[in-house]
């Protein structure tokens, strides 16, 4: 067996390199023009404009740090960066009680009328989401839920893909390790406490996480049940700015810098959990 | 043991019961209520009189013959695919041949002369609004699973710096759509000196006006300036010149934001794809005297196959939910020609405040999917069973 010649192997690799490193550039391009954008004055968005990050004229003479100031204090960025944060954090809290409890019951609990009860559960996952809105806008505002928290987290706390998710990994763990601390007579709330939570660590970060960043990004339900800025968060706010405000672009992405910072931050500390988390939202079809 | 069991149920219910309420108010019952609403001319207030069909003959006209036609065609053309795959015995297969040619003929005949018809006497927004989907499946699916691909395969060499790399890919599908838009919002610009427009500078190019720019792609590099409804043409002609004329321009740089967001979600999965090929496949290839590329198109296409499989479904369904970077990129110079269904359901509600209509549209909406749905598991099971 002939060995391979070692130069055109090497050049290979450096041809390779050189491309993922031209993809990863286009990738991370525009995030080098939102943070530049953000950081000029109103005049040096208009007039210095490069796509080449190389040109001087990409980035601002002097940062304008106020910009920031500005966005969160006089573009309320700040009020939706609130309300974000706490819609996102009830959601994720919401979803992964009301997820785990279900999955936990479907999985190891014998009931009657369990399994039509599941069949039903995954027969939602064939409707489009855009068949909920109208009809949902209307049992939302019946309910008098128009503008609150309730209203704008519970419709979507109960997904039968998390469900579906969690009991797929519950059906992994054998009986006996329940059963075993239901000997002393211990309910099912104490062995699904103390044996399947500490267990299922993994399946539950995937849960909290896609549930997280699916509330955080959200931009529809939001939009139709919010109004003013009470309750308004950070992808409404924004949009708003785009569609109402004047031509303040240097607002405009350093309020987009605000809606992208904690995702990202999130993404680096725990990126080994979310390629994982998203790897396992592909299943979802 | 009577006791235990009762426990049990009760436990069960007690457990269940928060989640089965939820999705019972809000998954269940609306797809129903959509169907009651649909039926009603339906203000934000309420119900504002009963209508019956009327909210589907505004959407289809008044002539049921063109929709029945049309439906008849689509019929016609699933039956064509399932007579041309019959292999029942040598005969059994040329009058399936021959049958499925025919039936394929007479069903194309009807269609092209059937919906030209049903469009011109429904609701052109709806109408277009399924053509925009169409083009923004076709724009942004192929390209996204053959990119997606070949950077999975790129990806899993022994390359410096491979695991920062498929961190930084993953970014744009993270981060918020809202925020990316408006990134692409401001690059896309119309103004000359824009980050777009400098770029075609680069290659010598006229500047375009992207996403205010509601010419079909097609019709541009074709070289005609005018957009709006072509010179007096027959009803058929006129209706298939439009989609002559491609998605818009406005619609072809949201495809471009498309890619940018998806291609690095599309090869993560792929990777994931990827690493369930057994090594020795490949060493068996090269030990054979295959190529890179040799086992590229015969060993990593056909066994990623499931994945490509899962990954259209989830491109196509997405089209058809596509809402946020839509919202944020349309601009109301080229807003019919970027609208895809989800967005025009949207606005009806939002700006017209039509819920009933809206309702109906929903119902069309969920009959196509719950079609794509049907006809996806009959080729899945094909796929899995080998045929």
């Amino acid at each position: 067996m002939a060995t391979r010649p070692r130069s055109p192997f090497r050049w290979g690799r450096l041809v390779l390199f050189a491309v993922l490193l031209a993809g990863a550039g286009i990738t991370i391009l525009p995030f080098l023009f939102m943070i530049s954008t953000s950081l000029k004055t109103l005049a040096e968005t208009l007039t210095r404009i490069s796509p080449s990050p190389f040109s001087p004229d990409f980035w601002p003479r002097t940062p304008q740090w106020s910009n920031y100031r500005d966005a969160w204090k006089v573009a309320s960025f700040g009020i939706f960066f609130k309300n974000s944060v706490i819609i996102a954090v009830t959601t994720m809290v919401e979803t992964v009680v009301i997820s785990a409890l279900s999955a936990y019951a479907f999985s190891k609990i014998r009931f009657a009328g369990r399994e039509i009860l599941f069949t039903i559960l995954l027969s939602t996952l064939i409707i489009p989401e855009t068949v909920y809105l109208i009809p949902n806008v209307i049992i939302v505002s019946s309910f008098g839920w128009m503008n609150t928290l309730a209203g704008l987290t519970l419709p979507f706390v109960a997904s039968a893909f998390f469900i579906f998710l969690l009991r797929q990994f519950f059906n992994q763990v054998p009986n006996e390790l329940l059963e075993v601390s239901r000997i002393d007579g211990a309910g099912h709330l104490r062995s699904f406490r103390s044996v399947m939570l500490p267990l299922s660590k993994a399946p539950l970060f995937t849960v909290a996480f896609l549930s997280f960043i699916g509330s955080w990004n959200a931009l529809q339900w939001p939009l139709v049940v919010t109004q003013g800025s009470k309750w308004r968060p950070l992808t409404v706010g924004l949009t708003m700015f785009i569609t109402e405000a004047g031509p303040e672009m240097q607002l405009r992405m350093a309020g987009a810098v605000i809606a992208i910072a904690p995702v990202i931050l999130l993404y680096f500390v725990a990126q080994k959990q979310f390629t994982e988390a998203i790897t396992r939202s592909g299943i979802k079809a | 043991m009577r006791k235990q069991r009762l426990r049990d149920n009760i436990a069960g219910y007690l457990f269940t019961g928060p989640a089965l309420i939820l999705i019972g108010i809000f998954s269940i019952f609306p797809v129903f209520f959509t169907v009651y609403v649909s039926l009603f001319k339906w203000r934000p207030n309420g119900p504002a009189g009963f209508l019956g069909l009327g909210n589907y003959v505004e959407m289809f006209g008044g002539n049921p013959l063109w929709l029945l036609l049309t439906l008849a065609s689509i019929g016609g053309f699933v039956l064509a695919a399932f007579l041309l795959r019959s292999r029942r015995g040598a005969a059994g297969k040329a009058l399936g041949l021959a049958g499925g040619i025919g039936v394929l003929a007479a069903s194309l005949v009807a269609f092209v002369v059937a919906l030209p018809y049903l469009v011109a006497q429904g609701d052109k927004e709806v109408f277009d609004s399924i053509r925009v989907t169409i083009w923004y499946s076709i724009g942004t699916v192929p390209i996204q699973l053959a990119a997606g691909m070949v950077l999975a395969v790129l990806l899993n060499q022994k390359v410096a710096g491979r695991q920062a790399f498929r961190v930084v890919y993953l970014i744009p599908y993270i981060a918020p759509a809202v925020a990316t838009a408006a990134i692409f919002e401001l690059l896309l610009s119309l103004r000359t000196d824009s980050f777009a427009n400098q770029l075609l500078g680069l290659f010598g190019a006229q500047p375009l006006q992207w996403l205010q720019e509601p010419r079909g792609i097609f019709q541009m590099l074709s070289g005609a300036a005018a957009y709006g409804p072509a010179p007096a043409m027959g009803v058929i002609p006129a209706y298939w010149s439009e989609w002559a004329q491609g998605p818009s321009l406005a619609m072809g740089s949201i495809i471009i934001y498309s890619w940018w967001v998806f291609i690095g979600y599309y090869s993560l999965l792929y990777l994931n794809g990827l690493s369930n090929i057994p090594r020795q496949l490949y060493e068996a290839a090269e030990v054979d005297g295959a190529g890179k590329l040799r086992s590229f198109f015969s060993i990593t296409v056909p066994l990623l196959s499931p994945t490509t499989y899962l990954l259209t479904i989830l491109g196509v369904m997405g089209t058809f939910k596509a809402f946020t970077h839509i919202f944020v990129l349309r601009h109301a110079a080229a807003a019919g020609t970027v609208d895809p269904v989800s967005v025009s359901i949207f606005f009806t509600y939002f700006r017209k405040s039509r819920l009933g209509y809206a309702s109906a549209v929903s119902m069309l909406l969920f009959a196509i999917v719950l079609g794509l749905t049907v006809l996806q598991r009959r080729t899945e099971k094909r796929l899995e069973y080998g045929d």
